[in-house]
């Protein structure tokens, strides 16, 4: 077999982020994290074998990187994506979890397609002054081109996020009310098929490895 | 519900030495629909937000003088109870949504205020019947046009039934044709008998709505209106008070008079390179010449082009208005002139062109710390001293060594074009650079695009500013789902201009 025990177990694991995703047409995406993710993957296992020098270990670690995070990152897509600011705040306060905490988890779900937004407008005002990332200025001082990215981005940035703080106080959003939801949440059995089967993947990854072997695949 | 502020004094610092309001009074009956007005930093956003409660209980500072709404006290209640009877809706669009698709916001007020959930469904759809939303549901709030937005922000703030209403410059950035739907909206409100407060620039969509019209100056109430006795006191009066005009209809019925009148008042800010004789006939000249861009065509799908254009003629050295509703694909042309979208030749025919686009939010084009080096970073090859010339042009010399972000409005968009002109672009495309300004600001912004047409740029504005077009710019296009309309000198159109920008 050419993937190693803990990539297969992780794949299978994978997949249920992908068939998530997959549901609500992120297919695009889907393709791209699975070729990047399994490159990066194949590649870990076979370099690692390898005898390697100082520039090798530095190309492992960036894909160990990589393959470890990458699959966070996608649930956290799925997470940002699909997730109704109602339904998250209904389901964390049907589990008893304080307003104090949930109310600045929403406001940060609501801010990544905000700055995304935002950023995108900025790379178009950078470009259009000739500022690319691929390019010798760019080659020649790094630090400056971060600090074009990232000094107009914080300033939109801190605005933003007041504003939307401002739009959510001026509606009643606030810690002591006790907020209802049209939205119907529960548990149903889909979500007890997703969570079985991931605790069944992570018995099978954990007990062997527990008893001293880790399975061969 | 009636709304008073008795002796209000308030200062975003630790002193009252600098109020932005002194012993401010004000008294709003049940029923009635004022609007403030007045020119930027008076202090009508801060009235505001001493009715909405987020001053004192959001934004720190320091406060003098009770707010009542309906006999109490502001100071006393939390800001969730204040949202009970008073509902808010801001300028920009696009962050005051706190929900990511339009259904769950028009439920987000009444979730947050724990009504049962039937009757949250019962009231969003009747809000849904009232203000026509049935094609908006279900749709992801970054898919929709600013007006769109605002009327999704009016109809869920209307869903929670407050008494009190606090817009705040609410058509900003709408066209004529959705400030029409909001006027609508409005009466609508007036009609069941709300309490309605507006902070507005602009007046005339107001004229028939509105009881009063109170204009704030140095943190005080200075005069008080009726609609109807400030159009009578004629627009320039009104004009020298540095306010929009009330009545577009005057700019439409003009039988010359009126519109001489506009010009009239505007003629100290003209820039005199523009009137003076040599200057004038180079102009001319200019003008015959004219700069064309082919082959615009942009779409995210094959079936529905947003934009499709085959040819477009700008005349060298003048200021063309482009107009169109939201969402007639204008921005998305003037992307398209400037190389930030579009297909790979479509990029590069740009980037060889050039068009420099200034933003409508111009704090994301700079980025630099400081004005001179903000102009030298597009430069190629670097000279200082046309960097200096560049920024002298544009009466920016003595901030040269300024953070760009510690500018104020006015100068940070002046200095984004520095940088434009600094590129070497010959056409320049402004983004609604007069959105949410008042009369005199408008006029600076005016000065200035004209000042920069004299120099022999070519200037694209989109617009939805009748005011500001009649008064700055020379030929005007008018687009449509993607197409260009028609395309015509201002002078002798100024009636069919206004006509077509209303309808």
């Amino acid at each position: 077999m050419i993937f190693s025990a803990p990539l297969v177990y992780s794949l299978l694991m994978v997949v249920v982020a992908s068939i998530l995703l997959l549901l609500e047409g992120k297919w695009k995406f889907v393709c791209t994290f699975f070729f990047v993710y399994l490159t990066a993957g194949f590649f870990f296992d076979f370099v690692k074998n390898l005898d390697i020098g100082t520039s090798g270990t530095i190309i492992l670690a960036s894909l160990f990187l990589m393959y470890r995070i990458m699959p966070a990152c996608a649930v956290l897509y799925y997470v940002i994506t699909t997730t109704k600011v109602n339904e998250f705040l209904a389901c964390m306060s049907r589990m008893h979890v304080s307003n104090k905490v949930t109310i600045p988890l929403i406001v940060m779900i609501r801010f990544f397609p905000t700055v995304y937004d935002e950023s995108r407008a900025i790379g178009n005002a950078m470009r259009m002054r000739g500022i690319r990332l691929f390019s010798l200025r760019t080659l020649k001082s790094p630090v400056a081109f971060l600090e074009y990215r990232l000094v107009p981005l914080l300033v939109s940035v801190t605005k933003i996020g007041d504003e939307l703080s401002i739009a959510a106080v001026t509606r009643g959003l606030s810690a002591e009310t006790k907020r209802t939801c049209v939205a119907t949440i529960g548990f149903r059995w889909v979500d007890a098929v997703v969570i079985a089967y991931c605790v069944a993947v992570v018995l099978f990854y954990v007990i062997p490895g527990l008893t001293g072997n880790l399975p061969s695949v | 519900m009636n709304i008073s502020l008795k002796n209000i004094s308030f200062s975003y610092s630790d002193s009252l030495d600098d109020a932005i309001l002194k012993n401010l009074n004000l008294e709003i009956r049940s029923g009635e629909c004022v609007v403030l007005a007045g020119e930027s930093g008076c202090g009508k956003t801060t009235i505001s937000k001493l009715i909405n409660g987020l001053i004192p209980h959001y934004h720190s500072g320091t406060m003098d003088g009770d707010v009542l709404l309906g006999g109490k006290n502001t100071s006393d209640m939390t800001l969730a109870e204040i949202s009970r009877v008073v509902g808010s809706v801001f300028q920009n669009p696009r962050s005051q949504f706190f929900n990511i698709d339009t259904d769950c916001e028009l439920a987000f007020g009444c979730e947050n205020l724990g009504m049962d959930p039937k009757e949250i469904k019962q009231r969003v759809e009747n809000v849904v019947q009232e203000f026509y939303l049935e094609h908006l549901l279900g749709r992801s709030i970054f898919n929709l046009s600013g007006g769109e937005k605002q009327k999704i922000a009016c109809a869920s703030v209307s869903a929670t039934g407050p008494e009190i209403f606090v817009l705040d410059e609410p058509s900003a950035n709408l066209d004529l044709k959705t400030i029409a739907d909001l006027k609508e909206i409005v009466s609508r409100w007036k009609r069941a008998g709300k309490t309605v407060v507006i902070v507005e620039h602009r007046l005339y969509y107001l004229r028939d709505v509105a009881d009063r019209i109170c204009y704030v100056k140095d943190g005080k109430i200075a005069e008080e209106w009726t609609p109807a006795e400030l159009e009578a006191k004629g627009l320039e009066y009104a004009t020298n008070l540095g306010l929009r005009c009330m009545n577009l209809e005057m700019l439409n019925v003009r039988d010359g008079v009126i519109l001489s009148v506009v010009r009239q008042a505007h003629q100290p800010c003209k820039v005199p390179e523009l009137v003076e004789g040599p200057q004038g006939s180079k102009e001319q000249d200019l003008a015959k010449q004219s700069i064309i861009f082919t082959n615009l065509t942009f779409s995210y799908h094959h079936k529905h082009p947003i934009l499709d254009i085959d040819r477009l003629e700008l005349p060298c050295g003048q200021i063309t208005a482009l107009i169109g509703h939201n969402g007639a694909g204008k921005s998305t042309l003037a992307q398209l002139l400037c190389g930030l979208q579009g297909s790979w030749r479509q990029k590069r025919a740009a980037r060889k062109r050039g068009a420099y686009l200034i933003m409508q939010d111009v704090n994301h084009q700079l980025f630099t710390e400081s004005v001179l080096d903000e102009v030298l970073l597009g430069m190629k090859p670097q000279n200082e001293k046309l960097a200096l010339e560049i920024l002298d042009g544009l009466n920016l010399k003595q901030y040269t060594e300024n953070h760009p972000m510690a500018l104020s409005g006015g100068q940070k968009q002046r200095v984004a074009v520095a940088s434009g002109i600094s590129s070497g672009c010959d056409v320049v495309v402004f983004d609604e650079p007069t959105s949410g300004l008042d009369y005199r600001q408008m006029l600076a912004v005016s000065a200035t695009l004209k000042k920069l047409a004299a120099s022999g740029k070519t200037l694209l504005v989109i617009t939805h500013d009748p005011e500001f077009i009649l008064n700055s710019c020379q030929s005007v296009i008018r687009m449509e789902q993607g197409k260009i309309v028609e395309q015509y000198p201002l002078s002798g159109n100024e009636n069919h201009l206004i006509k077509t920008m209303v309808k």
